[in-house]
Protein backbone atom coordinates (compact mmCIF):
# COMPACT_ATOMS: atom_id res chain seq x y z
CA UNK A 1 0.00 0.00 0.00
CA UNK A 2 2.82 2.42 0.89
CA UNK A 3 4.82 1.68 -2.26
CA UNK A 4 1.64 2.00 -4.34
CA UNK A 5 1.02 5.45 -2.83
CA UNK A 6 4.62 6.46 -3.52
CA UNK A 7 4.37 5.31 -7.15
CA UNK A 8 1.06 7.15 -7.66
CA UNK A 9 2.40 10.39 -6.18
CA UNK A 10 5.61 10.21 -8.24
CA UNK A 11 3.60 9.66 -11.45
CA UNK A 12 1.26 12.57 -10.61
CA UNK A 13 4.26 14.77 -9.83
CA UNK A 14 5.89 13.80 -13.13
CA UNK A 15 2.74 14.80 -15.04
CA UNK A 16 2.63 18.15 -13.21
CA UNK A 17 6.35 18.71 -13.99
CA UNK A 18 5.57 18.03 -17.66
CA UNK A 19 2.81 20.64 -17.41
CA UNK A 20 5.21 23.33 -16.18
CA UNK A 21 6.93 23.38 -19.60
CA UNK A 22 3.98 25.45 -20.89
CA UNK A 23 3.73 27.67 -17.78
CA UNK A 24 4.94 31.30 -18.05
CA UNK A 25 8.40 32.06 -16.68
CA UNK A 26 8.75 33.12 -13.06
CA UNK A 27 8.30 36.88 -12.69
CA UNK A 28 7.38 37.49 -16.32
CA UNK A 29 5.43 40.82 -16.39
CA UNK A 30 3.63 39.74 -19.60
CA UNK A 31 2.35 36.42 -18.27
CA UNK A 32 -1.37 35.74 -18.97
CA UNK A 33 -2.27 36.15 -15.29
CA UNK A 34 -0.79 39.65 -15.25
CA UNK A 35 -2.20 41.10 -18.49
CA UNK A 36 -5.83 39.99 -18.51
CA UNK A 37 -7.92 41.21 -15.52
CA UNK A 38 -5.52 42.67 -12.98
CA UNK A 39 -4.43 45.81 -14.98
CA UNK A 40 -7.99 47.07 -14.78
CA UNK A 41 -8.00 46.66 -11.01
CA UNK A 42 -4.60 48.34 -10.64
CA UNK A 43 -5.48 51.35 -12.81
CA UNK A 44 -9.07 51.90 -11.63
CA UNK A 45 -8.96 50.91 -7.94
CA UNK A 46 -8.03 54.40 -6.70
CA UNK A 47 -10.70 56.26 -8.69
CA UNK A 48 -13.48 53.71 -8.29
CA UNK A 49 -13.09 52.62 -4.67
CA UNK A 50 -10.81 55.31 -3.09
CA UNK A 51 -8.82 52.52 -1.38
CA UNK A 52 -5.01 52.63 -1.62
CA UNK A 53 -4.65 48.90 -0.90
CA UNK A 54 -5.70 47.17 -4.13
CA UNK A 55 -6.01 43.76 -2.44
CA UNK A 56 -8.56 45.20 -0.01
CA UNK A 57 -10.40 46.95 -2.84
CA UNK A 58 -10.71 43.73 -4.84
CA UNK A 59 -11.62 41.64 -1.78
CA UNK A 60 -14.34 43.89 -0.38
CA UNK A 61 -15.53 45.95 -3.36
CA UNK A 62 -15.10 44.19 -6.71
CA UNK A 63 -15.50 40.66 -5.35
CA UNK A 64 -17.71 41.35 -2.35
CA UNK A 65 -19.96 38.40 -3.12
CA UNK A 66 -16.92 36.12 -3.01
CA UNK A 67 -16.15 37.38 0.49
CA UNK A 68 -19.78 36.87 1.48
CA UNK A 69 -19.52 33.26 0.33
CA UNK A 70 -16.30 32.96 2.33
CA UNK A 71 -18.11 34.00 5.49
CA UNK A 72 -20.80 31.41 4.69
CA UNK A 73 -18.02 28.79 4.47
CA UNK A 74 -16.65 29.87 7.89
CA UNK A 75 -20.15 29.82 9.38
CA UNK A 76 -20.86 26.35 8.00
CA UNK A 77 -17.53 25.02 9.31
CA UNK A 78 -18.17 26.52 12.73
CA UNK A 79 -21.66 25.05 12.89
CA UNK A 80 -20.32 21.64 11.79
CA UNK A 81 -17.67 21.74 14.53
CA UNK A 82 -20.25 22.69 17.16
CA UNK A 83 -22.65 19.96 16.06
CA UNK A 84 -19.88 17.33 16.01
CA UNK A 85 -18.21 18.21 19.30
CA UNK A 86 -21.32 19.03 21.36
CA UNK A 87 -21.95 16.54 24.18
CA UNK A 88 -25.67 15.90 24.35
CA UNK A 89 -27.16 15.49 27.82
CA UNK A 90 -29.55 12.66 26.95
CA UNK A 91 -26.76 10.63 25.31
CA UNK A 92 -24.59 10.98 28.41
CA UNK A 93 -27.45 9.81 30.60
CA UNK A 94 -28.08 6.83 28.32
CA UNK A 95 -24.40 5.83 28.57
CA UNK A 96 -24.58 5.76 32.35
CA UNK B 1 19.99 26.79 -17.55
CA UNK B 2 17.57 29.65 -18.26
CA UNK B 3 14.80 27.07 -18.39
CA UNK B 4 15.66 25.82 -14.89
CA UNK B 5 15.83 29.37 -13.47
CA UNK B 6 12.47 30.22 -15.07
CA UNK B 7 10.59 27.17 -13.82
CA UNK B 8 12.24 25.94 -10.60
CA UNK B 9 9.66 27.63 -8.38
CA UNK B 10 6.91 25.45 -9.88
CA UNK B 11 9.02 22.32 -9.28
CA UNK B 12 9.48 23.21 -5.60
CA UNK B 13 5.72 23.56 -5.17
CA UNK B 14 5.07 20.31 -7.05
CA UNK B 15 7.49 18.45 -4.75
CA UNK B 16 5.83 19.98 -1.67
CA UNK B 17 2.38 19.14 -3.05
CA UNK B 18 3.36 15.52 -3.72
CA UNK B 19 4.75 15.18 -0.17
CA UNK B 20 1.31 16.22 1.09
CA UNK B 21 -0.43 13.93 -1.40
CA UNK B 22 1.70 10.94 -0.35
CA UNK B 23 0.94 11.66 3.31
CA UNK B 24 -2.77 11.86 2.53
CA UNK B 25 -3.01 8.55 0.69
CA UNK B 26 -0.52 6.25 2.45
CA UNK B 27 -0.27 7.30 6.11
CA UNK B 28 -2.58 5.33 8.36
CA UNK B 29 -2.78 7.85 11.22
CA UNK B 30 -5.65 10.29 10.71
CA UNK B 31 -3.77 13.26 12.18
CA UNK B 32 -0.89 12.63 9.75
CA UNK B 33 -3.40 12.57 6.89
CA UNK B 34 -4.75 15.96 8.03
CA UNK B 35 -1.20 17.37 8.20
CA UNK B 36 -0.66 16.09 4.63
CA UNK B 37 -3.82 17.89 3.50
CA UNK B 38 -2.50 21.11 5.03
CA UNK B 39 0.87 20.74 3.27
CA UNK B 40 -1.02 20.24 -0.03
CA UNK B 41 -3.04 23.41 0.48
CA UNK B 42 0.06 25.40 1.47
CA UNK B 43 1.79 24.31 -1.74
CA UNK B 44 -1.14 25.64 -3.78
CA UNK B 45 -1.08 28.95 -1.88
CA UNK B 46 2.67 29.35 -2.54
CA UNK B 47 2.10 28.51 -6.23
CA UNK B 48 -0.51 31.25 -6.64
CA UNK B 49 1.57 33.84 -4.77
CA UNK B 50 4.53 33.06 -7.04
CA UNK B 51 2.29 33.63 -10.11
CA UNK B 52 1.59 37.15 -8.80
CA UNK B 53 5.27 38.15 -8.88
CA UNK B 54 6.52 40.55 -11.58
CA UNK B 55 10.19 41.12 -12.25
CA UNK B 56 11.54 44.64 -12.75
CA UNK B 57 10.88 46.75 -9.65
CA UNK B 58 7.24 45.92 -8.96
CA UNK B 59 6.09 46.75 -5.44
CA UNK B 60 3.25 45.45 -3.29
CA UNK B 61 -0.22 46.38 -4.65
CA UNK B 62 -0.65 49.38 -2.31
CA UNK B 63 -0.91 52.73 -4.07
CA UNK B 64 1.58 55.28 -2.77
CA UNK B 65 0.05 58.46 -4.22
CA UNK B 66 -3.59 59.46 -4.04
CA UNK B 67 -3.20 61.73 -7.08
CA UNK B 68 -3.03 59.35 -10.03
CA UNK B 69 -2.13 61.91 -12.73
CA UNK B 70 1.01 63.40 -14.22
CA UNK B 71 4.26 61.98 -12.90
CA UNK B 72 2.39 59.80 -10.34
CA UNK B 73 0.33 58.04 -13.04
CA UNK B 74 -0.24 54.38 -12.14
CA UNK B 75 2.04 52.01 -14.08
CA UNK B 76 0.62 48.49 -14.25
CA UNK B 77 4.14 47.01 -14.32
CA UNK B 78 4.98 48.85 -11.08
CA UNK B 79 2.58 46.86 -8.89
CA UNK B 80 2.34 43.12 -8.26
CA UNK B 81 -0.71 41.29 -9.53
CA UNK B 82 -3.32 41.72 -6.74
CA UNK B 83 -5.73 39.01 -7.91
CA UNK B 84 -3.81 35.87 -6.79
CA UNK B 85 -3.29 37.51 -3.39
CA UNK B 86 -7.05 38.03 -3.01
CA UNK B 87 -7.83 34.49 -4.14
CA UNK B 88 -5.31 33.04 -1.69
CA UNK B 89 -6.79 35.09 1.15
CA UNK B 90 -9.99 33.18 0.41
CA UNK B 91 -8.11 29.88 0.10
CA UNK B 92 -6.46 30.36 3.52
CA UNK B 93 -9.92 30.82 5.04
CA UNK B 94 -11.21 27.68 3.31
CA UNK B 95 -8.15 25.68 4.44
CA UNK B 96 -8.73 26.78 8.06
CA UNK B 97 -12.40 25.71 7.76
CA UNK B 98 -11.53 22.28 6.36
CA UNK B 99 -8.81 21.82 9.02
CA UNK B 100 -11.29 22.60 11.79
CA UNK B 101 -13.96 20.21 10.51
CA UNK B 102 -11.36 17.47 9.88
CA UNK B 103 -9.98 17.78 13.42
CA UNK B 104 -13.52 17.72 14.85
CA UNK B 105 -14.26 14.50 12.94
CA UNK B 106 -10.93 13.04 14.18
CA UNK B 107 -11.91 13.86 17.77
CA UNK B 108 -15.26 12.10 17.23
CA UNK B 109 -13.46 9.04 15.83
CA UNK B 110 -11.15 8.98 18.84
CA UNK B 111 -14.07 9.23 21.26
CA UNK B 112 -15.87 6.33 19.59
CA UNK B 113 -13.01 3.92 18.77
CA UNK B 114 -10.24 5.13 21.19
CA UNK B 115 -7.67 5.09 18.39
CA UNK B 116 -6.68 7.18 15.37
CA UNK B 117 -5.04 4.38 13.36
CA UNK B 118 -6.98 3.65 10.20
CA UNK B 119 -6.53 -0.16 10.19
CA UNK B 120 -7.63 -0.49 13.83
CA UNK B 121 -10.74 1.62 13.11
CA UNK B 122 -11.55 -0.58 10.08
CA UNK B 123 -11.14 -3.69 12.28
CA UNK B 124 -13.46 -2.18 14.91
CA UNK B 125 -16.11 -1.37 12.29
CA UNK B 126 -16.11 -4.95 10.99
Amino acid sequence: MKTLGLIVSIIAGAFLMYGTIDMPDWGDPNSPASIHVSPRYITNAATETATPNIVTAVLADYRGYDTLGETVVIFTAGMACILLLRRRKDVRKARR
Amino acid sequence: MDFIIAKYNYWIYIILMMIGFYAMISKSNLIKKIIGMNIFQTAIILFFVSIAYKKGGATLPILTHADAHGEHAIQVAGYLNPLPHVLMLTAIVVSIATLGVALAIAIMMYRKYHTLEEDEILKAIK
